[in-house]
């Protein structure tokens, strides 16, 4: 098996952050060829937000670059240069798939126009994702991930609890509405690969970051549209209970009984308490209509209980409780380790460092390192080398700013 | 315009409740045909709970279960007995992909373990959905959604600042999983594509939530830390966050991405004069008075609708925009213009609105075709025109009480 399950596609991927990086890193993994686009100048702005060592900030040391750009070739090009469009157009040419995540109002400017690149390559995938697509009456707002996690109904459903209520609604950390538009897009980017195999025709994909966190709301959208009421954070869907985090001596840890039989488990881990047998606390409805009486209970009896003696206790059990994991108990989990999940990477100038490699197992076609995140145009020679392009030539493009 | 992109792949779906049916949905949407092997002694949860079109349980009646299955068929089979269990491997060697979300090894026991089921279909691609994976010391543990965010280190992370780990508001492991399983299955057609080979892929969801948190589990990989909870601030980017608005509980959120974009905010609020206030003229300043900052911001929004704020702000090249429930969700112009939203009619609940299909190719557009199915509404389709039974083997399978 040499390669992997995307060997021989050719990908290209064009802008900054997260989405198209997520989705072209996922199939660089997979083994697909993906060559990275940065601008000659400063490349990805993933490259100046961290975590770097030491938090000294460094362009080749942002753990957020590393982790989203394995197995990618890395070229520099301008494309705000004439120049610079027309080797654009020579690279896509020889693309299966290209990817961008280049806002609506700029692609034109910078020569990212399907219909002139699918006319030299009518086999080309394109896979535009844009906060809210290319078309509509706010196609051309500006966003950032907060304002997605907002405008795809998602922030509203967070941060609940008492006290609250002068408190926002709470995001989610990190770049959620990134890594969904990536994942999803890759998807679609994907489906639309399968189709040009059958057909040998490419396609222009219009993805909307909003629409894919609309397409994920859970109950949202549900709610209004069938029991005409909505979700609001402070009660949350908390039909039942306990479906909660709860603070332990060492730690915090989720308690999740949503079964009879798993709460009926949970009373017998704590001996058999005389309070659990009140009427208030007798079905998962009425514990979670007397959630306030029952947290009194629970709170001081949790808060004896070390984190991963409660989990495995309820674990044997067949109650699903969950360790609220912290960074340190995911890289040091035993668990983590059999299955591999995470692996060192060397890089040449950040470092060794353990890296998450990927969520699944193939049986025919693993996960497989074959270089770290590209170094700021580190590949221009080979990669321009293979478009005909020497390197008298890229070093004359190098001092013109194209490159 | 042409076939959908998986038009003629067949999908048997042993899914239940949400990760699992969420994977199975991309492909539906992709246009691949997907057959749900439901039991009615065995009820997908999502068909038992609220909310109910007009308040009337039934398991037709369920939004959530009609939201997450939309496009898909559904037969009913009791697995347990042998011949229900002969008719769903009867499917399987006539599909291309066998998805599920069992917990680890349930498909194993029911006589539907991958070994078995590529000497139906030697070719065929199989996934497991679970939450641990199917190796490992937990792989046997109970895993349900909402615990999958706090498991996979999400909660550590989320919270307000000086505040206890929070959960994400929804069940986010459940759709992050199913998403990153229907991206594995596209992988394995592909390479079917070229060399004839099927394969059989084990995906952990905890392990698919823990992949959108490089930022934290990288700076614990480097410097052995993890960011505090810091609530919607950012390390890099101020203001940032979601301030309140006129009107009940309405907020809008707020990026200010450069030093321009701060002066345009500035000048945008009728404040010029603070890009020269000491406390804000750079972003260091910002992050160092960010309380102060954020108070000056929500004196401005408090008095105005969230609608207004974005208008004024985007105006001015700002990111913005309001916090959306779920009733704004479904009424937003910009959605409903780009025809994101489903409003089919279904049997039984007749015509409501679904969330959609977040892509629109060019030339194989992809399109929900249909409903969510009511509960074995295709039983006697899969078992006549894709199986191929006789009448005498129908009725035979309704005697003995399989096709429930």
């Amino acid at each position: 098996m040499p390669g992997g399950a995307l060997a021989g596609f050719r990908i290209v991927e064009y802008g900054d952050m997260v989405s198209a990086a997520y989705a072209a890193k996922l199939m660089a993994d997979m083994g697909a060829e993906v060559v990275k686009v940065e601008n000659p100048v400063g490349g990805d702005t993933a490259r100046q937000r961290g975590p770097f060592p030491g938090r000294i900030p460094h362009p080749e040391k942002s753990g957020l670059f590393l982790y989203l750009n394995t197995n990618k070739r890395g070229i520099t090009l301008n494309l705000e240069t004439q120049r610079g469009q027309e080797i654009f157009r020579r690279l896509i040419a020889q693309a299966d798939l290209f990817l961008h995540n280049i806002h609506p109002t700029r692609m034109s400017a910078l020569g990212i126009d399907y219909e002139r690149l699918a006319q030299r390559n009518p086999a080309l995938v394109m896979t535009s994702i844009t906060p809210f697509g290319l078309s509509g009456p706010q196609s051309h707002y500006h966003a950032h991930d907060l304002t997605l996690w907002n405008a795809g109904g998602l922030c509203y459903l967070n941060g609940g609890g008492p006290g609250s209520e002068d408190l926002p609604p709470l995001k989610v950390f990190g770049q959620q509405a990134g890594f969904q538009a990536g994942i999803h897009a890759a998807v679609a980017s994907l489906g639309a690969l399968f189709a040009r195999v059958r057909d040998g025709l490419g396609q222009h994909i219009d993805f909307s970051m909003q629409e894919c966190l609309m397409a994920i709301s859970e109950f949202a959208g549900i709610m209004p549209a069938y029991a005409n009421q909505i979700v609001v954070r402070f009660t949350g869907n908390k039909a039942i209970r306990p479906l909660d985090i709860m603070e332990c001596k060492d730690g915090w840890i989720y308690l999740c009984c949503v079964e009879e039989h798993q709460w009926k488990g949970f009373v017998d881990i704590m001996g058999n308490p005389e309070w659990a047998t009140e009427p208030l606390f007798a079905t998962r409805l009425e514990r979670a209509e007397n959630w306030d009486a029952l947290k009194l209970f629970l709170e001081p009896w949790v808060k004896e209980q070390t984190v991963q003696d409660l989990y495995h206790k309820a674990q044997a059990r067949r109650i699903p409780f969950a360790p609220v994991s912290t960074m340190g108990d995911l890289l040091d989990s035993e668990h983590l380790k059999v299955r591999g999940f995470f692996a060192e990477i060397a890089h040449p100038q950040a470092g060794t460092f353990p890296y998450p490699t990927a969520p699944y197992h193939f049986s025919a076609t693993p996960w497989m390192l074959r270089r770290p995140a590209p170094c700021l145009g580190q590949h221009n020679a080979e990669v321009y080398g293979e478009l005909g392009i020497d390197t008298r030539e890229i070093e004359h493009l190098r001092q013109g700013e194209v490159i | 315009m042409s076939k959908p992109p998986l038009d003629g792949i067949r999908v048997a779906d042993f899914c239940w409740a949400w990760a699992g049916p969420y994977g199975s949905l991309q492909l539906a949407h992709l246009g691949a045909e997907v057959i749900r092997i439901e039991s009615a002694t065995r009820m997908c949860p999502t068909r038992l709970i609220p909310p109910w079109a007009e308040n009337e349980k039934g398991v037709n009646r369920a939004g959530y279960f009609n939201q997450y299955n939309q496009g898909k068929r559904s037969i009913t089979l009791d697995l347990k007995k042998p011949e229900g269990l002969g008719v769903a491997k009867k499917l399987v060697a006539k599909s291309d992909i066998v998805i599920e979300n069992f917990a680890a090894g349930v498909m194993g026991k029911m006589g539907l373990g991958y070994e078995v089921l590529r000497k139906l279909r030697s070719d065929l691609i199989m996934i497991s959905l679970s939450g641990y994976g199917t190796t490992g010391p937990e792989s046997s543990y109970v895993s349900y959604g909402p615990p999958q965010v706090a498991l996979s280190g999400m909660s550590s992370l989320t919270g307000y600042q000086g505040g206890p780990p929070q959960q994400a508001g929804f069940s986010y492991g459940d759709p992050n999983g199913g998403v990153h399983g229907s991206f594995a299955i596209l992988c394995a057609l592909l390479h079917r594509a070229k060399t004839g080979e099927g394969q059989y892929i084990d995906l952990s969801q905890r392990e698919a939530c823990a992949m959108l948190l490089p930022e934290a589990l990288m700076e614990y990989a480097i410097n052995g830390t993890q960011p505090d909870r810091n609530g919607n601030r950012d390390p890099y980017l101020a203001p940032h966050g979601v301030f309140r608005c006129q009107g009940e509980d309405c907020w809008v959120s707020i990026v200010v991405g450069s030093e321009e974009e701060w002066r345009g905010f500035c000048a945008a609020i009728d404040q010029p004069g603070l890009t020269a206030d000491s406390r804000f003229c750079s972003l260091a300043a910002r992050k160092e008075h960010e309380d102060d900052l954020e108070q000056i911001v929500t004196l401005w929004t408090r008095g105005r609708t969230a609608e207004a704020v974005t208008h004024t702000l985007q105006q001015a090249g700002i990111a913005a925009y309001p916090s959306l429930n779920g009733r704004d969700l479904l009424a937003n112009s910009h959605a409903a213009e780009r025809d994101f939203f489903v409003d089919l009619e279904h049997p039984e609940v007749g015509k409501r609105r679904h969330s959609g299909i977040p892509w629109k190719m060019s030339r194989t557009p992809c399109a929900v075709r249909r409903p969510a199915p009511c509960l074995g509404q295709d039983t006697t389709y899969v078992l006549e025109e894709i199986l191929d039974l006789s009448q005498d083997e129908i009725s035979s399978l309704k005697a003995k009480a399989v096709l429930v």
